[in-house]
C-alpha cells in the first residue's frame, strides 16, 4: 500500500513537470523559439499570480516532506501537484500548442535535463522523499530549463534549418521561369498579396505564401510543401521582426519585382527606430536586379524620401496626382467604392470593388500596376476587382442571423489601420456602435502615446466600449475620459471570452460591433 | 521540373480499344520537354494500372502482359493531390504525385461525366469539360431539350423509357407517328453510333426501338433528315473564349456513319478516328462554314464545355438547313487532325489543353468558399436541430 502512494505521488509529479514544460514549450513557441523574446516576454509575467502560487505550493510540499510523512501528508502533495497541473490543463488555448518536429525534440531536451538530477540523486542517495523534492525544486525554474534547452539544441536546429534552406534552393533553381514577387511594408502587405494573386490568378497559375508564413521559414517550407512545377508566379510575403530579416528571405528566393506597401512604427519594441524599420522594408528593393521592377507607396514620408537607383520604380499614392500611379474619383457607397486609376494624368479605367477604406484602394493599385506590368489585360483586371473579398479578419464585415453587424478587423493592430477602422465604424448603418479592442501593442515608447489617440479617436465613433485587458488598455481609458466620455458607457473584461459574454447581454438587431485587434496568448492572463 | 500529366485512358467502356488509341497518340503528342508523362491505364475490369510497357501498342494485345508488367495503383482520398501509390508488402509506396490528369476515355465511365466528379473530389486540375457538362453533352435526350431551350437548331424529336414502350406501345407509336416516316432511333447514352438504326416503316421501327432498349432504357426518336450531308467541326476553349477549327465531311458507307465506319476500315483500328474515310476542310460553301462553326461554339458554350470538343452537324443539302446533331466532349483523337489543318499541331494543342485545365481549376479555387465555421462549435441558443 505504501509503494502505491508513493507511486502515485511520482505520477502526480510527472504530470505537474509536464503541465509545466508543456506550457513553458508553448510560449517558447510564440515567441519563435528565441530565448530573446521569450525572456523579455517573461519579464513582464514572471511575477504572475500563477507562478507565484506554484512556488508557495512547492515550498508547502517541501516543508510537508521535511517534518513528518504519512499519508495524510503524502496524499496532500498528490492533491496539490494535481491541482497544479489541472489548472494548466484546463485552460483554453486561443492559439493551441502545435507539436512540430522542432516542438518535440525541445520537449524531449527538456525532460532529459529536468530528470537528469533526479535519477543522478536516485543513484546516489536512494529513493526517497528528497528525490522527490528535487523535482519539485527543479521545476520552480522551468523557465531557465527551456532557455538552457533552446541553446543546447540551437546547433542541432541550425543544421536542420540548414538543409531546408537547401533543399528550397534546390526546388527554385529547377524552376527559373518562375516570376518571383515580394511584398513588404509596416501594414497593407497580407491584402496585397490577397488582391495581387486574385488579379493574377486571371492569367497565370500563382503560389503565394499562405496565412501568415512570412518568416524565412515560412518561405522554405511554402516552397517544399506547396510549390508546384505548374506554378508561373510566386507571391512572397516578407514579414520582418528586426534587420536583415527581408535580407535573408530575399537571399532565397531572388524577386524580380517588389512591392513595399508602408513603413510605418510597428514592432519598435526590436525596431527601435522608424529609420530601422525603413531600412528593413527597403531591404526588399535593394535585391532587385537592375531588370527588376520597385512598386512603391509614395503615401508614406519614408518611402518618399529614400533614393532607390538600382533599378526601375514605380511610385502610387492614393493622396496626390503627382505620382506615377494615383487613384481619383473615389466614391464610396454601400456596395463598396468606385474609383478611377490614373497613371500620371491619363485615366486608365473606371473600377469599382466591395472592399471598404482608403488603404484597401492604396493595396489595390499596387497590385493592378504589377498585373499591368505582366500583361494582365485591363478587363480581367477590372473584373478581378469586382470580385475580391476581403480577406480573413480584415475589415471583414459579416452579418449574423441576429441581424448584428460585425467588422472583424482582429488582425489588424497598427495606428492607420485602427483610424481607418473607426471611420468606417462611424459611417456604416447601424443603431449602436459598439467597440471591442484591447489596443494596439509592441509600439514600445510610442504605445501609451497611440492608444491614447486611439482613445479619443473611439469616442467619436462608439456608443459603447469595452477595453480587454486593465493595465494594457490603460491609456485608451485615459485618452477616452479626456473627451469626456461617459465612463458609465466602457467596460473593462479580463479577456475576449468575458468581453462577448458582457455585449451578448444587452446586444440587439442592428448594433454594429467591430473587434479591432486580438492580442496572442503571451499577453493574455 | 516537368509537369507531371496523368493520361487515364481505357475504362469501361464499348469504347475502350479506341481509348487506348487516342491516349497514345495524345501521349506521343504531348511536349517532352515541358511535361513528364505518366500513363494511367484502366483494364476493362476496372482496374487502374501504370507502368512505362503501357506507352507500346503491342501491350495491348495480351492481357497477361499488361497485369505482369504493370503495376496496379491505390489512390487515397486526400483532396488536393493525385498521388499514385502502390502496394508493398508493409505499407503503401508514392510511385507518382500528378499535377494534371487528362483523361481521354470514350463514352460511358470517362467522359460521361463519372471519372470527373471523381477528380472533382480529389480538386485537381483535369483537361476538358466538367461533370455537367460531360454528362449532358452524354446523354442525347438532356443535350436536346438544352439546345432547342437555347434557341440552337435540333431536330424535331420525343423519347420514352424503354419500359414504357413496352407496357404502352400503342400509345407511345401514336406520337412516333405524327413525327412521321423516315425516322433514327437511338439509345440516349451512348457514342460512336452503337444501337442506332433508321425505319422507314412502323415494322422498322419496331426492331429499331428494341435494339436501342438493348443499350439504353431511354430511348430518342429522331426526324431523319433527308438529302443529308454531315459535317463536324471542332471547338477548344472554355466559357469565356471559344475557337473553331475547319470543318470535315465524314464519308460514309450506309445510311448513317456506322461503327464499322468510324473504326474498322482498312487497316485494322489502330489509327482510330483519325484514319476514318473523310474530306478535310469539308466541301462546303463559306457561308455554311461560317455559319457552322458559328453554332459550334455557341453550342459548346451553351453546354458549359471546356478543353476540345466535336460538334457533329446534320445539313439538309436541298435547303441547306444545319442541325446540331450532338457534341462529343472527349472525341476520338481529339479531333486532332482538325487542328492539323487549322495550323495548331497536336504538340500545341495538348499544350493548349493542359493550359486551359489549369485555368479551369483556379477559377473554380476563386469561387471556393470556406469550410472552416463549424456551425455545431459555435456557442449560440439559435442552433436547434429539427427546425428547418
Amino acid at each position: 500500500m505504501e509503494q502505491i502512494v508513493v507511486i502515485v505521488s511520482f505520477l502526480a509529479l510527472f504530470a505537474f513537470i509536464h503541465a509545466k514544460l508543456q506550457y513553458e514549450l508553448h510560449m517558447m513557441q510564440l515567441n519563435s523559439y528565441r530565448n530573446k523574446r521569450y525572456y523579455r516576454w517573461l519579464r513582464k509575467y514572471l511575477f504572475e499570480q500563477k507562478r507565484v502560487v506554484e512556488l508557495i505550493f512547492c515550498i508547502i510540499i517541501a516543508l510537508v516532506f521535511f517534518t513528518k510523512i504519512n499519508y495524510a501528508t503524502v496524499i496532500t502533495v498528490i492533491v496539490l501537484y494535481s491541482f497544479l497541473s489541472y489548472s494548466y490543463f484546463s485552460k483554453k488555448q486561443k492559439k493551441p500548442l502545435v507539436y512540430t518536429k522542432r516542438a518535440k525534440r525541445l520537449y524531449v531536451a527538456l525532460w532529459i535535463l529536468t530528470l537528469t538530477p533526479i535519477i543522478v540523486t536516485a543513484v546516489f542517495l536512494g529513493v526517497s522523499e528528497k528525490t522527490a523534492l528535487i523535482g519539485c525544486g527543479i521545476i520552480v525554474f522551468s523557465f531557465l530549463i527551456i532557455g538552457f534547452a533552446n541553446i543546447i539544441l540551437q546547433p542541432v536546429e541550425k543544421k536542420i534549418n540548414n538543409w531546408y534552406y537547401k533543399d528550397a534552393q534546390r526546388i527554385l533553381k529547377q524552376m527559373p521561369e518562375l516570376l518571383i514577387i515580394g511584398i513588404t511594408g509596416s501594414y497593407g502587405k497580407t491584402s496585397t498579396k490577397h488582391f495581387l494573386h486574385r488579379i493574377l490568378s486571371e492569367k497565370y497559375n500563382v503560389l503565394m505564401t499562405p496565412g501568415s508564413f512570412n518568416t524565412t521559414m515560412g518561405v522554405i517550407r511554402t516552397i517544399r510543401e506547396y510549390l508546384k512545377p505548374t506554378h508561373q508566379v510566386f507571391i512572397v510575403e516578407m514579414g520582418a521582426k528586426q534587420i536583415g530579416d527581408i535580407k535573408e528571405i530575399c537571399d532565397l528566393v531572388n524577386p524580380k519585382y517588389g512591392i513595399l506597401t508602408a513603413v510605418g512604427e510597428q514592432h519598435l519594441e526590436t525596431f527601435k527606430t522608424i529609420e530601422n524599420v525603413q531600412k528593413t522594408k527597403f531591404e526588399l528593393i535593394d535585391s532587385l536586379p537592375p531588370d527588376g521592377l520597385g512598386i512603391l507607396n509614395a503615401d508614406y514620408e519614408y518611402i518618399r524620401n529614400k533614393k532607390v537607383d538600382n533599378c526601375k520604380t514605380l511610385y502610387y499614392s492614393t493622396q496626390t496626382t503627382e505620382s506615377d500611379y494615383s487613384v481619383a474619383n473615389i466614391k464610396y457607397s454601400k456596395k463598396g467604392a468606385a474609383f478611377n486609376i490614373l497613371q500620371k494624368t491619363d485615366n486608365i479605367g473606371e473600377f469599382e470593388t466591395k472592399l471598404l477604406g482608403d488603404y484597401n484602394l492604396s493595396n489595390i493599385l499596387a497590385s493592378v500596376i504589377l498585373a499591368g506590368h505582366l500583361k494582365v489585360d485591363l478587363e480581367n483586371i477590372s473584373y478581378a476587382i469586382k470580385k475580391m473579398v476581403p480577406v480573413q479578419h480584415r475589415m471583414e464585415i459579416k452579418k449574423n442571423n441576429n441581424g448584428i453587424t460585425i467588422i472583424d478587423d482582429a488582425f489588424n493592430s497598427n495606428p492607420v489601420g485602427a483610424k481607418m477602422a473607426l471611420n468606417v465604424l462611424k459611417n456604416i448603418e447601424g443603431t449602436r456602435k459598439i467597440i471591442i479592442t484591447p489596443g494596439m501593442i509592441e509600439l514600445a515608447d510610442k504605445q501609451d502615446f497611440y492608444n491614447r489617440i486611439f482613445g479619443k479617436q473611439i469616442s467619436d465613433a462608439c456608443d459603447y466600449v469595452v477595453l480587454v485587458g486593465k493595465q494594457i488598455t490603460q491609456p485608451i481609458y485615459e485618452g477616452l475620459v479626456e473627451t469626456g466620455y461617459k465612463t458609465e458607457n466602457i467596460y473593462i473584461a479580463q479577456n475576449f471570452t468575458e468581453a462577448s459574454q458582457h455585449i451578448s447581454k444587452f446586444v440587439k438587431s442592428g448594433d454594429v460591433i467591430l473587434y479591432e485587434n486580438d492580442l496572442p496568448d503571451t499577453y493574455e492572463k | 521540373m516537368k509537369t507531371n500529366i496523368g493520361v487515364v485512358f481505357g475504362g469501361r467502356s464499348v469504347e475502350h480499344e479506341i481509348s487506348v488509341i487516342s491516349a497514345l497518340q495524345a501521349i506521343n503528342a504531348i511536349d517532352k520537354n515541358k511535361y513528364n508523362v505518366i500513363p494511367i491505364y484502366i483494364n476493362k475490369a476496372g482496374k487502374w494500372l501504370t507502368g512505362d510497357v503501357l506507352l507500346e501498342v503491342e501491350t495491348y494485345k495480351s492481357e497477361e502482359k499488361i497485369n505482369k508488367e504493370c503495376t496496379e495503383i491505390i489512390i487515397d482520398t486526400h483532396s488536393n493531390n493525385f498521388n499514385l501509390y502502390k502496394k508493398t508488402l508493409w505499407s503503401l509506396k508514392l510511385i507518382a504525385s500528378v499535377d494534371v490528369v487528362f483523361p481521354v476515355i470514350h463514352g460511358s465511365n470517362g467522359e460521361d461525366g463519372t471519372l470527373q466528379g471523381f477528380l472533382e473530389l480529389k480538386n485537381i486540375p483535369y483537361v476538358g469539360s466538367n461533370v455537367l457538362s460531360s454528362s449532358t453533352g452524354m446523354d442525347k435526350i438532356v443535350m436536346k431539350m438544352i439546345l432547342k431551350e437555347s434557341g440552337l437548331p435540333v431536330v424535331d424529336y420525343l423519347w420514352f423509357y424503354d419500359k414504357e414502350w413496352h407496357t404502352n406501345k400503342q400509345e407511345i407509336l401514336k406520337k412516333i407517328n405524327k413525327l412521321a416516316y423516315p425516322l433514327i432511333v437511338k439509345p440516349s447514352n451512348l457514342g460512336s453510333s452503337v444501337g442506332i438504326t433508321t425505319a422507314k416503316n412502323e415494322e422498322e421501327l419496331e426492331s429499331a426501338v428494341e435494339l436501342a432498349g438493348e443499350f439504353s432504357n431511354r430511348i430518342l426518336v429522331e426526324k431523319l433528315v433527308s438529302d443529308l450531308q454531315e459535317i463536324n467541326c471542332s471547338v477548344i476553349g472554355n466559357s469565356d473564349k471559344q475557337n473553331a477549327s475547319v470543318c470535315e465531311e465524314p464519308l460514309k458507307s450506309g445510311d448513317i456513319l456506322s461503327y464499322n465506319d468510324k473504326y474498322t476500315t482498312k487497316g485494322g483500328n489502330s489509327k482510330g478516328m483519325s484514319s476514318a474515310k473523310r474530306q478535310i476542310p469539308a466541301q462546303i460553301a463559306p457561308e455554311l462554314t461560317k455559319q457552322i462553326q458559328e453554332l459550334a461554339k455557341q453550342t459548346f458554350k451553351v453546354l458549359n464545355s471546356g478543353g476540345v470538343a466535336r460538334i457533329d452537324f446534320l445539313i439538309n443539302k436541298k435547303d441547306n438547313t444545319v442541325y446540331v446533331n450532338e457534341i462529343n466532349s472527349i472525341p476520338g483523337s481529339l479531333s486532332f487532325y482538325l487542328w492539323e489543318a487549322s495550323d495548331m499541331d497536336f504538340a500545341m494543342l495538348t499544350s493548349e489543353l493542359i493550359e486551359l485545365a489549369l485555368k479551369q481549376n483556379r477559377e473554380k479555387e476563386n469561387y471556393m468558399v470556406s469550410y472552416n465555421q463549424n456551425i455545431f462549435s459555435l456557442n449560440t441558443n439559435s442552433l436547434k436541430l429539427g427546425k428547418g
